[in-house]
């Protein structure tokens, strides 16, 4: 477990994870107070990132459940392999017979059966879900479940009884209650509103698109064979494209990506021809693309004439 | 502490945050593992454990900044205006509060706590008196008593008098103590200026909490924006209410589609379900009935797009076309007494830009009167094939035909060939007939009449028409 807030920033530094304070601290305090963690934000911006590194750094297994709307508890708390027991059922059709063979009237038969049915509904058929497995692991682990609000309500309702107590009812079984609390990081994109119920339970992370400064920091640790100008250049251009009004704002994701591609075609900067054909990689929709291109255009224009460009464009990017 | 951190939350309260107890609790949890010395941390651990929408952000910071920097902002300021003024840098005026602080543990006579607090500048403490005062008062500044009132009142509690007499005792007892006469001057000039400052630390200090106690009025606007009626619109509420107009949607979809799954559920499928036994050796594991197929219905929408109705329609056409994924098929018409298809506007453009684009007039002649009975001939004549027996027609106007035919025998008509007909009237009901308003025979074709005045009407309409 975290110890402060900087050992967070640390360790998830050491793991190539760039984050804020604010995360840093939302982390922490998730860790120690042992409540889950609800990460909101625009998609790219690195929750499902977040969630994965912390397993890398604290150094425990990464259970994952992906939610989507129709999700149920059979795919996402436990299902009971039938096929298994009809197997076993038919393999152990002699002994069964044999079981039976003193019983003199049906009612009798049912009682004996009855006395062993524990062995039909043991854990040994059970087949545990994310959820389950993340309860039952014999070490700590983190959970991660994402696209919380791609999931529907009746979901919500049984996740909001998991994450409450760490504890799953099996009819059959009993409660089975958390040998170790997971470490529990719910995504989402804010396609719908979460109920109070989960919001209460959890902390809150809004993790937003990163400023200048950051998002350069990123850049040079994630691209490391990017050219220092073409970063910067990257970097400034996206801060004032997303000013714009896109349908889609470009995230972290795509910044890398598109970094990545233009080092690839060995580009050194922004006034090459050939970066208006990358511009696929960055912004995802037609009219974004044509903006985009526009942009890069005026953005060429204000860099030659700097005494024209505005004062708050200077001002995103700190030297 | 913790009378503190209640009182925050119960003012992120009022302001439209919901702040659960336990929320609170997990607060002050926080707050002791993080301890509360390091000012950026103990925002982040509030703002984590007591703001669950982001968009509530915003006002959590600027309630967390009204709340806990309190007079910090304007004391700050005011001492460093008059260390410029005095051409001292911090460490001199360090040196000259301990030299004060000598001075009064050396000094016997009795004087009031506020002037101690005052004269070491520890500011904290004279806001903790402010605070006392106010609370011995009755908690007037809860009250929207006036200002000056309020400032006397508690002025005279503070002894303000008394104050002023202290300070000139302590300045000649400083001027007795014999000390330096530069330092002296020092001294006195300092007294006089807490002096001067004390009364306006007072009126910051009232303005402070009386903010506090009025509710951020941009809040409120974001409920009561849906229930604004259409006609009294500015461009800036145009802006506000597309974006709700988009939340509206898929909160809209997200019900619908939940609704759809829970539709009734018929009676037990014995093909299906043997189907699905099948791996199981016909043992019938999982059941399957028999699912009712829901049909996604047609719309078609006629708008009237004369200055009357014009935000109406507007906002009729964008929330048809951001949840048309729960219709079969969409046409939507406009008509000011031509009328013209914009369907294809909508499928080649960005839904803002389509809805501007078909409003402006390019397709139709908007500077005419309203000329409904024209409208739905022209209807008749040229569209009527796009309704079938799976079509609702809904039409959007206010029914005022500037004394022209009015034509209701063609709604009789579309009545008869679509599945409903549906009219949503901008107007009140209570003017429906009054003038050349021809609503009263016009309704007796239609299906369903409603007033349609504001978004939540809107909204409300949609729903009972979409299953």
């Amino acid at each position: 477990m975290f110890q402060s807030v900087d050992e967070v920033t640390r360790r998830l530094a050491e793991q190539n994870y760039l984050c804020d304070n604010k995360a840093a601290t939302a982390i922490y305090l998730a860790c120690a107070m042992q409540k889950p963690i609800l990460v909101e934000g625009p998609a790219g911006a690195g929750k499902t990132e977040l969630g994965k590194v912390l397993a890398g750094s604290l150094r425990l297994e990464l259970i994952r459940l992906q939610c989507y709307e129709g999700l149920d508890e059979t795919k996402a708390l436990y299902e009971w392999e039938y096929a298994k027991q009809l197997l076993y059922t038919q393999i152990l059709k002699d002994k069964v017979s044999e079981v039976l063979a003193g019983a003199r009237s049906l009612r009798q038969a049912v009682d004996q059966i009855a006395k062993e049915d524990e062995v039909f509904f043991s854990e040994k058929f059970l087949l545990p879900r994310p959820l389950l497995r993340a309860i039952l692991a014999p070490k700590p682990t983190v959970l991660l479940i994402d696209e919380v609000d791609k999931s529907d309500t009746e979901f919500e309702a049984f996740l909001l009884e998991v994450l409450s107590d760490f504890q799953v009812s099996v009819p059959e079984l009993g409660t089975l209650q958390a040998r170790h609390i997971p470490f529990v990081v719910l995504t989402s994109n804010n396609s719908r509103e979460m109920s109070d119920a989960l919001k209460r339970r959890c902390l809150h992370l809004h993790l937003d698109f990163p400023d200048a400064r950051r998002e350069l920091e990123i850049v040079r640790l994630k691209v490391p064979g990017a050219g220092e100008k073409l970063a910067q250049e990257a970097v400034r251009f996206l801060q004032r494209l997303r000013k714009l009004d896109l349908k889609k704002k470009p995230s972290v994701s795509e910044t890398l990506d598109w970094v990545r591609a233009l080092t690839l075609l060995h580009i050194q900067g922004l006034d090459d021809q050939l970066v208006n054909e990358t511009l696929v990689t960055l912004v995802k929709y037609e009219e974004d693309i044509r903006r985009a291109e526009d942009e890069i255009k005026q953005y060429l224009v204000e860099r030659k004439a700097p005494h024209l460009s505005s004062p708050d464009n200077d001002k995103d990017f700190l030297h | 502490m913790e009378s503190r951190i209640v009182e925050f939350a119960n003012l992120l309260r009022c302001n439209g945050i919901r702040v659960s107890v336990s929320e609170g609790m997990d607060a002050l949890r926080a707050l002791t593992l993080l301890g509360i010395e390091d000012a950026a941390l103990f925002r982040d651990a509030l703002r984590t454990t007591l703001v669950k929408r982001s968009v509530d952000h915003q006002h959590f910071e600027k309630l967390f900044d009204l709340f806990f920097l309190g007079l910090a902002p304007s004391t700050r300021a005011l001492e460093a205006t008059w260390l410029e003024e005095m051409n001292l840098n911090p460490s001199e005026f360090q040196k000259l509060l301990d030299l004060i602080q000598d001075l009064l543990d050396h000094w016997d006579e009795e004087i009031s706590p506020l002037t101690r607090a005052l004269l070491s500048g520890d500011t904290g403490r004279v806001e903790r008196i402010f605070y006392e005062a106010d609370r011995a008062e009755g908690g007037n500044l809860n009250r929207k008593g006036m200002s000056g009132l309020i400032y006397s009142s508690l002025a005279a509690r503070l002894g303000m008098d008394r104050v002023r007499q202290d300070l000139e005792a302590f300045k000649s007892a400083a001027a007795q103590a014999g000390i330096d006469a530069e330092i002296l001057e020092r001294i006195s000039r300092y007294v006089d200026w807490r002096l001067q400052g004390v009364s306006q630390l007072l009126k910051d200090f009232i303005q402070r909490e009386s903010q506090k106690n009025e509710p951020l009025k941009n809040r409120e606007r974001p409920e009561r924006l849906l229930e604004k009626s259409f006609v009294t619109y500015t461009e800036d509420d145009i802006h506000k209410m597309q974006e709700a107009v988009i939340r509206l949607a898929r909160r809209f979809k997200n019900l619908l589609s939940l609704r759809r799954k829970r539709a009734k559920r018929g009676r037990f499928d014995v093909k299906e379900t043997l189907r699905r036994n099948l791996q199981y050796g016909g043992v019938p594991f999982q059941i399957r009935l028999e699912q009712k197929r829901r049909e996604k219905p047609q719309i078609v929408v006629l708008c009237d797009i004369s200055d009357s109705v014009l935000n109406a329609s507007r906002f009729m056409l964008h929330f048809v076309y951001s949840v048309q994924e729960l219709y079969n098929k969409v046409r939507s018409f406009i008509f000011v007494s031509d009328i013209g298809e914009v369907t294809r506007v909508f499928e080649e453009n960005d839904l803002r830009l389509a809805v501007d684009k078909a409003l402006k007039g390019d397709i139709i002649d908007v500077f005419v009167h309203s000329n409904f009975g024209r409208a739905f001939e022209l209807f008749y004549q040229k569209h009527l094939s796009v309704v079938t027996p799976k079509t609702t027609v809904i039409v959007m106007g206010d029914g005022r035909n500037n004394y022209h035919r009015p034509n209701d025998w063609i709604l009789r008509e579309i009545r008869g060939k679509a599945k409903q007909l549906i009219w949503l009237n901008p107007e009140s009901r209570l003017t429906w007939g009054y003038g050349d308003s021809e609503m009263p025979r016009y309704i007796p074709h239609c299906s369903r009449v409603e007033e349609c005045r504001n978004i939540r009407q809107l909204y409300a309409v949609m729903d009972r028409i979409t299953p």
